[in-house]
């Protein structure tokens, strides 16, 4: 049960950041590798705001997010969009975004060095609960919490607004979408925005938990695994794929060997794509002739 | 010529090697790979242990190395082409990994993350040109034969390909086992140039590596191959001095030529295409 309670918590975290993979990846159809670099990015954004210039909690985290964001936005305008422009071969998009991962990860390493910082201890609340022989730790808590939020504010944005009818739009087709009127240029840097938030919300979890380095963002690694599991493209496979991810890295580590888990991980992986290659909820892709 | 050239030189022909194995299966067959490193850790680690605990020649252990990547590599080829595009690139990148887990976990057969060190320096600078020069001949005549030919055209429409009576599964597999033998290959000179081989060698960052600098040369043309994988080891080993840097200047490099010469250096030409001034 303990360990179910730390996979959940784990799960949601790798939730966020799969969740804005899949988005990305729904409308330009390329695996953004670049994604873990926005995390980091967050991670690093709330540490100094915090730290160094003192700002709240609040402050801190919001202004993480806009960060984060605002970098996946100048990474889409700098790099993908005149590679999208010149070709549609979505590989020079993945190498391009391997190309960025690297750049984001050496910046932090030339400017802040390679150590390992920690966000302060009263970041979030540390306190423990104890109910019914299960022992809570309220980051898990807040984390489980803070993803379900996020997660339902994007359901809510992608459903009840113009530009989420826009975004699915999009995702269906996008280059229909942009003759129906739909300003596409705009609609990516959106998708980019949202996919970059959510990544620093993930970061900053993850710097809780674990603590920030530059290479943090590697952790996405599993965030696509998880995308992969529950179909690419598709949000809610995001989720559930992130869960079972979560839930079976969790009681790996808890009941076989913590060594084993990376293993098993990508053992999901691979019998997913042996047995059912588009996911729980991915559409078949067919192939383009 | 100093040890540091002379390093530098083998180091080269390695990386070259490897890099022509995976532009065999992606820049000819249009298979992207992100886990082709495990296939240098596998012959590597074939190699070092036949040669230190079994005390078996150098020349027989490298090919049993090359061997033994073409037989993990039918393993893994056998379910997993059938799969297509970003499906397949995203499974290698987890076999890839639990490649390296496994090395990394299996204390008792490889030393586990610690690394297996004592390996007889086999790799002099002679060896390594003189195999790179080899498989590079073997290399260049074989794309110019009927199965060079076969794994262009289930590049460039398998539908096509395949009703034109190629069996473009076997075609597919050819490629794979190929270019994991020239990755064994690669794994095993590095494991006799280093003396000492860490699972952590060969991570997913090493097979993103090769594919980029595949990309960066010009998928399908092996001579753009050769040329990137050189420039990028040059530039590589002579920044080592400004070595924080090293890894920036390598990320931008990437963006920057995706960005504005995307088909790599060559383009599909070879580079003797380019004498006569005529397309190909």
């Amino acid at each position: 049960m303990q360990q179910i309670i730390n996979g959940l918590s784990l799960g949601s975290v790798y939730a966020l950041i799969a969740v804005g993979y899949s988005l990305v990846y729904s409308i330009l159809l390329f695996s953004n590798f670049a994604h873990g670099g926005f995390l980091v990015v967050g991670g690093y954004a709330c540490y100094y705001l915090l730290t160094q210039w003192g700002y709240s909690v609040a402050i801190s985290m919001t202004g993480a997010l806009f960060a984060s964001g605002v970098t996946a936005i100048i990474t889409e305008r700098l790099a993908y969009k005149p590679i999208r422009e010149r070709t549609t071969t979505t590989l020079y998009l993945l190498i391009a975004s391997m190309g960025v991962n690297i750049v984001i990860e050496n910046l932090f390493v030339v400017t802040v060095g390679g150590r390992i910082k920690a966000l302060p201890q009263n970041t979030f609340p540390t306190g423990v609960f104890n109910v019914a022989g299960i022992t809570l730790s309220a980051s898990d808590i807040i984390s489980l919490v803070t993803a379900v939020i996020f997660l339902s504010l994007l359901q809510i944005f992608l459903n009840k607004t113009r530009w989420g009818l826009a975004i699915r739009a999009a995702a269906c087709d996008i280059r229909t979408a942009g003759l129906m009127g739909v300003n596409v240029t705009f609609l990516i840097s959106l998708v980019f925005f949202v996919a970059g938030v959510l990544a620093a919300v993930g970061g900053i979890f993850l710097s809780v938990r674990y603590s920030l380095y530059p290479q943090l963002g590697s952790i996405t690694t599993k965030a696509f695994i998880a995308a992969v599991i529950g179909g690419l493209g598709s949000l809610p496979g995001a989720v559930v794929g992130s869960l079972i991810l979560g839930l079976a890295e969790m009681l790996t580590a808890g009941f076989i060997s913590s060594q084993m888990r990376d293993l098993v991980v990508y053992s999901l992986l691979v019998i997913m794509l042996l047995i059912r290659p588009a996911g729980f909820f991915g559409k078949a892709v067919s192939e383009k002739i | 010529m100093g040890g540091y050239q002379e390093g530098i030189v083998i180091l080269m022909c390695i990386n070259c090697i490897a890099a022509m194995g995976v532009s065999i299966l992606t820049g000819f067959t249009g298979i992207f790979t992100l886990g082709h490193a495990a296939y240098m850790a596998v012959g590597a680690y074939t190699t070092a242990i036949l040669t230190v605990r079994y005390g078996i020649d150098w020349i027989p252990a490298i090919i049993a190395g090359g061997l033994m990547a073409i037989l993990i590599a039918w393993l893994i080829g056998l379910p997993t082409l059938k799969l297509t595009g970003d499906y397949y690139a995203i499974a290698s990148i987890g076999l890839g990994e639990a490649i390296r887990l496994i090395l990394e976990n299996w204390q008792s057969f490889t030393r586990g993350a610690r690394g297996f060190p004592g390996i007889e320096p086999y790799t002099t600078r002679e060896t390594a040109v003189i195999i790179f020069i080899g498989l590079a001949i073997i290399t260049f005549n074989f794309l110019d034969s009927r199965l060079g030919r076969e794994l262009r055209a289930s590049r460039d429409d398998s539908a096509a390909a395949s009703l034109m009576g190629f069996n473009t599964p076997h075609t597919r597999m050819k490629a794979l086992l190929l270019s994991a033998f020239y990755c064994g290959i690669a794994g095993a000179l590095l494991g006799g140039y280093m003396s000492f081989i860490q699972p952590s060698m060969f991570d997913m960052m090493k097979s993103t590596e090769l594919t980029a600098v595949v990309v960066f040369g010009g998928l399908g043309s092996m001579s753009g191959t050769i040329l990137g994988s050189a420039a990028i080891t040059l530039i590589m080993e002579y920044f080592r001095d400004i070595s924080q840097y090293r890894m920036l200047i390598y990320g931008l490099l990437l963006v920057i030529i995706m960005v504005f010469r995307p088909e790599g250096l060559l383009g599909s030409r070879e580079i003797w295409d380019f004498k006569g001034g005529e397309n190909k």
